[in-house]
């Protein structure tokens, strides 16, 4: 009923005027007595007496190694800072001349940083005791120039892991506009960048408080406010890792003279014992003045320093790679346990000649001495009986071409040639069965990373039920994708490693240490790649009772795996399982050898 | 054709849209304010964001403005089923900023439903009560429309967003008198209320058992319905303390949750005071713009939107919020001016709803400045920032003119 009349008594709008008009009056009446009449009470109130909220930074979470060794801490800093409102900026040049520091720095910090004219902005930090005392003596003339603390972070060890630790950055103005995160940031926090410090930012970080202090209208604080209570910031978390400090070092010293990686780690339980990724760099290059000089010296390094080649590095895996070949025959019952292969040094498919490494040949082989010995013959001829498609399964049920899940924020996922890719990159008539070839040695193509080999040799090492590699000791092991095979065929391939480094003709003799109780397993590598020298590999894993620790080994164009890189495991071992074994108190049992 | 435009725009109230866009404008005018001073005018400020909120909000403005007032009237009950839905669309979504009040579709900005649910509910009230308008003296007949004003409102609250959710019953009451019901049935309705409300007070509980006694007495209802009406409020009043303090501290920190939601975690007097420092310091003639120090100081939390009276009183000063207050209230009573002369009940009655609603935002979001009531989170019409509530505004506008174009001589 759109039409129904609209009668509605005239006493009833004067009413509702009445009331509509009451409640303006009480309004306006009430915005008069503050306004007019108490102006001059908050017109006081606002000049001198204004409350403001400041934010109180929360102290970072330290990261320590697995027995609660300091690698990463907070470090006390003075910083410098202007009040935009106050500050003349010609007096810069006194600041200038009691740091050292140059007046354009102090000018391009003081714009980076502003927030408002009323908000102190920073112009330096890493202040001395006597650059502060310089320029506490200057005071009268530095107006609006005021000096705080800040924490920083320090890396009291000296570990050179820059790489896993990462850094923080301090956020500014350009930063802050395109941080994406669930949490509350500000200019001049913190925040995690690389590494650990970006992976678990949400427990390193903390919670901020408030701090309530009475500034005057140009933002000067004049004391504490008692009416209310401040909020206590709350502390980051404390990250416990997997890291033994003690082998860290260790491992660090050893490489110091080579490129190249290792990468240590409890196949029982995914945890990372020892990461070095070499050469590397100081984690404080982040946090210091550090000079454009020195940033360019390390970016244009052609050692590349800045690379993480463990996450990040690829290569071709090299005779590491033959154990899945193996296991491919063993698992399609396509080789008898003792064949025998004539390995005469060379060999031809179609019009291609194809060489084992030792010229003179091998003579005759079988799987086991084909492992041993690192025969490329024997493959090049075996591998011909594999599908390929079963082949590429194979490789990524032990997790090549796929990333492994580590707890850090960048990580490659290596080249596993399929089908489609081959068709792709040289067109389905321009490659051939010989291609497969060269991957069953660990060639051609296929790429991986040495935390891929890692999770490979620590599969090997646990019939398949080993973990994600990971850095957090309080994290509960994630399991690996599963992978079924015959009891029987791990078993044969662990002899065939335990062979390759404890038989005579083993490639991988010097990667064991000789010591009582210890079996040693492993496989060299040398790998052809384009940028020079092989690179040499070695892999393997060394068990005394029920603990057992494995290694990856890579020597950038280091030549041979078996004379570079395994006698560098084998110091490794000796390390380990020479009294050190305790502290670094891999394995709880759950081990399945 | 030409000579019906012609007469149409004679019976335009064109003080209902230039009221609206003088508010608008001092809106901007505080947010060009806070914006300009956060160096380097680059990044999306509230100014700029509500520039381009103008757009929709024209556009809503327009769309209203040319759907003619019958299928308004005839399709309604279809929309307040839509928007019923619609509320209940962000519980299945993720939470933004804590809480189910935004839907994302895509853009930068998310999209408040319950916005529109104010002058939905209030047409489907008003379609509701001029379609039943004979028995509106009886009691029960009050209980349909309070009904459609609580389902969605009950959903909106668990949102949280109490402060809508309120606004949501407000034209209720306004508009069940202006209908015709009787003043005392609504009183009986609200007495509950104000009974447990002033429960925790002394003075005020007194006061109000006063209050109502009077008008008991003023009313005279049947004898024995009066005493028990009185006495059983009282009994609640006297109750509601003791079933509060039966409660675990867990409890009534849950309840207290629920009904300030936003319990800023600076404290709520934090804000009042702040806010009465910028106002009052502002003086007759304000600041200047840029000038004021509690605004650009940060002490001020949300001050684009919720808190935006501070900024205009501590920088523009008494003489433009008497100025603004002055414009609110001449915008108010035109709707009211409109709602009695219109010729239809349905027209009138969409009237006093809209005014309703603007009314209390108004009243709340000032009086909550200046600390006569608790804080609680409601903006101002037209001035504060925020997309969906300008949109709704300036659809509410455009139905005002339509329902207000054809009055009686």
């Amino acid at each position: 009923m759109l039409k129904s009349k609209n009668l509605v008594p005239r006493s009833r709008l004067f009413t509702v005027y009445f009331l509509i008009s009451f409640i303006f009056i009480v309004l306006l009446i009430r915005f008069a007595q503050i306004q007019l009449f108490e102006y001059k009470q908050y017109k006081k109130r606002a000049d001198i007496n204004s409350i403001r909220a400041v934010p109180v930074s929360a102290p970072r979470g330290m990261i320590l190694d697995r027995n609660g060794h300091i690698l990463v801490d907070n470090f006390p800093t003075y910083i410098l800072t202007a009040l935009p409102n106050e500050v003349n900026k010609n007096n810069f040049s006194i600041i200038s001349s009691c740091t050292g520091k140059d007046t354009s720095l102090l000018k391009r910090n003081f714009k980076r940083y502003y927030r408002g004219r009323f908000i102190p902005s920073r112009i330096t930090k890493d202040l001395s005791f006597d650059e502060l005392s310089c320029i506490e003596e200057h005071k009268n003339e530095l107006v609006g120039i005021n000096y705080s603390q800040l924490a920083e972070r320090s890396f009291p060890s000296k570990v050179g892991m820059s790489h896993v630790l990462g850094y923080v950055k301090e956020i500014d103005r350009s930063l802050l506009n395109n941080i994406n995160s669930d949490f509350q940031y500000d200019v001049g926090d913190l925040i995690g960048w690389q590494g650990i410090e970006k992976q678990y930012e949400y427990l390193l970080k903390g919670a901020k408080g408030v701090s309530y202090s009475q500034v005057d209208a140009f933002g000067r604080e004049v004391g504490l406010v008692k009416e209310i209570a401040n909020i206590k910031p709350f502390p980051g978390k404390d990250l416990f890792t997997t890291i033994d400090l003690g082998l860290q070092k260790t491992m660090e010293k050893l490489m110091s003279k080579y490129k190249g990686a290792v990468l240590i780690t409890d196949p029982s339980s995914g945890e990372i014992l020892s990461f070095v990724s070499s050469p590397d760099f100081s984690p404080e290059i982040f946090t210091g003045n550090t000079s454009l000089h020195e940033w360019r010296n390390l970016v244009n390094d052609p050692r590349k320093p800045l690379l993480n080649r463990i996450t990040n590095g690829l290569y071709p895996p090299g005779s590491t790679f033959k154990m899945i070949t193996a296991i491919a025959l063993l698992e399609g019952l396509m080789i008898e346990g003792d064949e025998i292969i004539e390995c005469s040094g060379i060999y031809q498919y179609g019009d291609r000649l194809f060489k084992c490494w030792k010229v003179s040949g091998h003579g005759k082989v079988n799987l086991d001495q084909a492992i041993t010995q690192s025969c490329n013959i024997f493959f090049y001829q075996a591998v011909q009986r594999i599908s390929m498609n079963r082949f590429i399964n194979l490789c990524r049920n032990f997790g090549f071409g796929i990333k492994t899940g580590i707890d850090l924020p960048t990580e490659l996922a290596g080249l596993l040639p399929t089908r489609d890719y081959m068709n792709k990159r040289y067109t389905s008539r321009g490659w051939s069965r010989g291609h497969l070839l060269n991957m069953a040695l660990g060639q051609g193509d296929l790429l991986v990373t040495p935390i891929q080999l890692s999770v490979y040799i620590n599969k090997i090492a646990t019939n398949g039920n080993t973990f994600v590699p990971h850095f957090n000791l309080n994290k509960t092991p994630e399991p690996v994708i599963q992978i079924n095979l015959k009891d029987q065929t791990w078993v044969n391939v662990q002899n065939y490693l335990f062979n390759a480094v404890n038989s005579a003709k083993g490639t991988g003799r010097a990667a064991n240490p000789q010591m009582r109780g210890l079996k040693v397993y492993g496989k060299t590598g040398t790998a052809q790649n384009p940028h020079g020298d092989d690179h040499a590999w070695f892999v393997g894993y060394a068990v005394k009772g029920k603990k057992m620790v494995s290694i990856v080994m890579l020597i950038e164009n280091g030549g041979s795996g078996g004379k570079i890189a395994a006698p560098l495991a084998g110091s490794a071992f000796k390390y380990i399982f020479n009294n050190n074994l305790d502290r670094i108190a891999i394995n709880n049992g759950k081990s399945s050898i | 054709m030409v000579k019906a435009a012609y007469n149409s725009s004679q019976n335009f109230p064109l003080s209902v849209l230039l009221l609206p866009l003088v508010l608008t404008l001092i809106g901007l005018i505080a947010l060009f304010s806070i914006s300009v001073n956060q160096f380097g005018v680059i990044a999306i400020t509230a100014f700029t964001k509500q520039l381009l909120f103008m757009i929709p909000a024209i556009g809503g403005f327009l769309v209203i403005l040319f759907i003619p007032k019958y299928i308004i009237h005839k399709y309604i009950y279809f929309a307040y089923g839509a928007i019923l839905l619609l509320v209940t669309v962000p519980f299945l979504l993720s939470t933004i900023a804590g809480t189910h009040r935004w839907i994302n579709i895509g853009l930068p900005v998310a999209f408040q439903p319950s916005e529109f649910a104010k002058w939905i509910v209030v047409v489907c009230l008003a379609k509701y009560l001029s379609d039943h308008n004979l028995e509106i003296k009886k009691f029960r007949t009050l209980i349909f429309p309070i009904l459609i004003a609580l389902f969605p409102a009950a959903i909106i609250l668990q949102q949280p967003d109490l402060g809508t959710a309120l606004i949501l019953l407000t034209p209720v009451f306004p508009m069940l008198y202006w209908v015709g019901s009787r003043p005392f049935h609504l009183f009986i309705l609200m007495a509950p209320i104000f009974s447990i409300g002033t429960a925790f007070h002394n003075v005020s509980f007194t006061s109000w058992a006063i209050i109502m006694g009077i008008i008991v007495y003023i009313a005279r209802p049947n004898l024995i319905f009066g005493i028990v009406l009185y006495f059983v409020n009282i009994f609640l009043g006297l109750l509601a303390p003791l079933l509060w303090n039966g409660l675990r501290p867990y409890q009534q920190k849950r309840i207290l949750t629920l009904f300030n939601p936003e319990l800023d975690p600076l404290g709520a007097a934090y804000q009042t005071i702040q806010s009465k420092v910028a106002i009052g310091s502002g003086g007759f003639f304000g600041k200047g713009m840029g000038e004021g120090t509690q605004t650009h100081l940060k002490f001020l939390p949300v001050q684009e939107s919720d808190f935006i009276i501070s900024v205009i009183g501590e920088e523009f000063g008494f003489i433009t919020i008497a100025f603004m207050l002055v414009v609110f209230a001449l915008f108010i009573l035109k709707i009211v001016n409109l709602a009695y002369y219109s010729k239809e009940r349905f027209a009138g009655l969409v009237l006093i709803g809209i005014a309703t609603i603007f009314l209390s935002h108004v009243f709340v979001n000032t009086a909550m400045s200046i600390g006569l009531i608790p804080v609680k989170g409601l903006p101002l019409p037209f001035i504060s920032a925020g997309g969906s509530f300008l949109l709704s505004c300036y659809v509410m506008v455009s139905l005002i003119i339509k329902m207000g174009m054809e009055t009686i001589e």
